[in-house]
């Protein structure tokens, strides 16, 4: 599903004439298959986020290979990389990341927007997801109006209306407490098994990374599978 | 995106931000207005004139001056094609008084071939053609011209005493009976040193139309060509005492150019009103475009507004901007959305100004004579048919195309930059 090889990054910081390099990822390789949750751990500027984001394209890295679902996006315009996002990925941020002035309803139904989905089909889609994921109550709730729980259940719910088969989550649970955080961890498990979506997690908790069937680690740019 | 949908998203924009979209909307209305309602004054002032010159019969006419055309030059135009005749005008020039009994007036006198005459005249206002060397033609104000000595102290009596914003009214004065049948006696006298005259009587048969305007006032002698013998046989003839020009009449307005173009090209020194109708429309093209140009300076002063709109929504949704690439959307579709809200504030102001031009456009037109004969004390703005302003539907184009063109420029670059958002920078901004 997702293949990563030997890719590299290295940030360049200060003046031209005083250019520093820093790297960010060192011949990075990563291998997820279809239906997995994958987590990546690693300390603060360990460079998880920055490999997320040169998955999701956010990002051009260097040097090396990424072929998701066969396809090679490394040398993708960012036009490419737009459409290959709607139709593969879901996001989920740490933040959230809702629109503050839509309601939950309409944060989830934005990206079928996008997709130029008719409005009718539309709606018949995000009423049935929120049922699923339990936010019927609050589908007229603006972001400011929810609560942290609720607020990452609608960004999941808009990384899922499209069908994804991948979702990327950087820090799902960064912001939420711990009675909230496994709410979150136990809805991405179910989702997992119910629906076979892939996922990568970034996150600094083991916790958090004790829902994943594989773990990797990342240090100063390297990663590394861990037993 | 659905275009359905993407209108949907520029309007809840524009809703969450309604005073200022308001405010920049003005400022492209009264910018666009300005444009519009300054050129329509060049519009208005070249209709006035066009009218003026329109209304004139001498439309129609060509002038032709060559004291020495041969009847082959006059038959070789004859045959042209949309030349209804060949009038030949011939004037004397000397002092010409008319007088009847105790009243005299001082005229001008004209000599024409009289079927020639009647062919391009039509019907006379009263009476009929001269059909002899002692009959003559008068003009529509003789019988008012023809005072005597007590009706001109009358008048001047009259002028010196009437009151401001009232008129003397001059047809009580003069020839008050039938003035057609009457003998009048004509006196051509040469202003030279030698001092001749020639009084001579002539019947008045007939009486021309009333001239096109108000305040013209025909007091002309028009005699039969007939007649000329009489005058030659006193004045010895030379240019300078009696001339003649010959007038093409044409048939219609459209063909007056192309006949003229044609004569010129013969070598015929010819000249037409027309062609002044050309020059003033060469003029106010120039004109026009100059007025419009210093209209096009306030639209673009309303484009700074529209400039700082767009860029602060840009930097106001930065975030937004953000999170919408993230999912999917592509930086066309960015840029498409802040063009359509720029777009929207250009027609939306173009729409307003134009509904706003034709409400002063009308007002100017109702008010500005009425202001400028209380302000001169003269009528002719209210009798005549002065326009001030018009709004022909090109200049609505024009200015429609410069508005909402400058609106879509000025919106260009924030959408641009719109679209060179960085994700990652813009999802770590703070709500």
């Amino acid at each position: 599903m997702i293949e990563i090889k030997h890719v590299s990054h290295t940030f360049k910081i200060g003046k031209k004439d005083n250019e520093q390099e820093i790297p960010v990822l060192t011949d990075v390789a990563l291998h997820v298959h279809k239906g997995e949750v994958v987590a990546i751990v690693g300390k603060s500027g360990s460079g998880k986020s920055t490999l997320l984001q040169t998955i999701a394209g956010f990002l051009h890295a260097d040097v090396g290979s990424i072929q998701i679902n066969g396809q090679e996006t490394m040398h993708f315009t960012e036009e490419q990389h737009a459409a290959f996002r709607l139709d593969n990925f879901g996001f989920v941020f740490q933040n959230f990341q809702l629109m503050p002035g839509l309601t939950a309803f309409e944060n989830i139904e934005l990206p079928l927007i996008l997709q130029g989905v008719p409005s009718n089909e539309r709606k018949q889609r995000v009423q049935k997801l929120m049922e699923q994921i339990g936010l019927t109550e609050v589908a007229k709730h603006y972001p400011n109006e929810l609560s942290g729980g609720q607020q990452q259940r609608v960004s999941i719910g808009r990384s899922l209306i499209t069908n994804p088969p991948i979702i990327l989550a950087d820090e799902p649970t960064g912001s939420l407490d711990s009675e909230t955080e496994q709410e979150i961890l136990a809805l991405i498990k179910d989702l997992n098994e119910a629906l076979g979506i892939t996922f990568i997690i970034i996150t600094h908790d083991d916790e958090v990374a004790n829902v994943a069937h594989r773990r990797f680690r990342m240090h100063d740019g390297i990663l590394k599978e861990e037993a | 995106m659905l275009f359905k949908d993407q209108i949907a998203f520029v309007r809840q924009h524009i809703r969450k931000n309604k005073m200022r979209v308001f405010m920049t909307v003005l400022a492209a209305t009264i910018g666009c207005a300005f444009l519009i309602v300054l050129a329509s004054v060049g519009f208005g002032i070249q209709q006035t004139m066009n009218n003026e010159i329109l209304q004139d019969e001498q439309v129609t006419r060509i002038q032709f001056y060559d004291q020495n055309a041969t009847t082959e030059d006059l038959d070789k135009i004859k045959q042209q094609d949309h030349v209804k005749a060949v009038l030949k005008h011939t004037t004397v020039h000397y002092d010409v008084t008319a007088s009847l009994k105790d009243r005299d007036v001082y005229t001008t006198n004209s000599f024409y071939d009289m079927k020639d005459y009647q062919a391009v005249k039509g019907k006379l206002f009263a009476g009929t053609y001269p059909k002899n060397d002692k009959e003559v033609i008068v003009g529509y104000h003789f019988a008012q011209g023809l005072l005597n000595e007590k009706e001109r102290n009358a008048i001047s009596d009259a002028e010196l005493n009437v009151k401001e914003g009232e008129q003397v009214d001059y047809s009580k004065y003069g020839y008050q009976g039938d003035i057609i049948g009457q003998t009048i006696s004509v006196a051509f006298k040469d202003q030279g040193e030698e001092g001749q005259t020639l009084t001579e009587t002539f019947k008045v048969v007939g009486v021309t139309d009333k001239p096109s305007y108000d305040w013209q006032r025909d007091t002309s002698l028009i005699f039969s060509d007939q007649a000329l013998p009489m005058i030659e046989k006193t004045f010895t003839k030379t240019e300078d005492n009696i001339s003649a020009e010959y007038v093409i009449h044409v048939d219609h307005m459209e063909n007056v150019m192309p006949l003229l173009k044609k004569l010129k090209d013969d070598g015929y020194h010819v000249y037409s009103v027309l062609e002044q109708m050309d020059q003033i429309n060469m003029f106010f093209f120039v004109f026009k475009a100059g007025l419009i140009f210093v209209g096009t300076i306030a639209v673009l002063i309303s484009s700074i507004g529209i400039f700082n709109t767009m860029t602060m929504a840009v930097t106001e949704r930065t975030r937004e901007i953000g999170v919408l690439k993230a999912i999917g959307a592509s930086p066309k579709l960015i840029q498409r959305l802040f063009l359509m809200e720029s777009a929207f504030i250009g027609i939306l102001g173009t729409v307003l100004a134009v509904i706003l031009s034709y409400i002063i456009s009308i007002i100017v037109n109702i008010t500005m004579p009425l202001i400028l004969q209380a302000a001169t004390n003269e009528d002719t703005f209210t009798k005549q048919a002065f326009v001030f302003s018009v709004i022909p539907w090109q200049l609505v184009v024009i200015a429609a195309t410069i508005s909402i063109g400058v609106a879509m420029i000025s919106g260009w670059r924030p959408a641009r930059k719109a679209t060179k958002i960085d994700v990652i920078q813009a999802l770590r901004q703070e709500l």
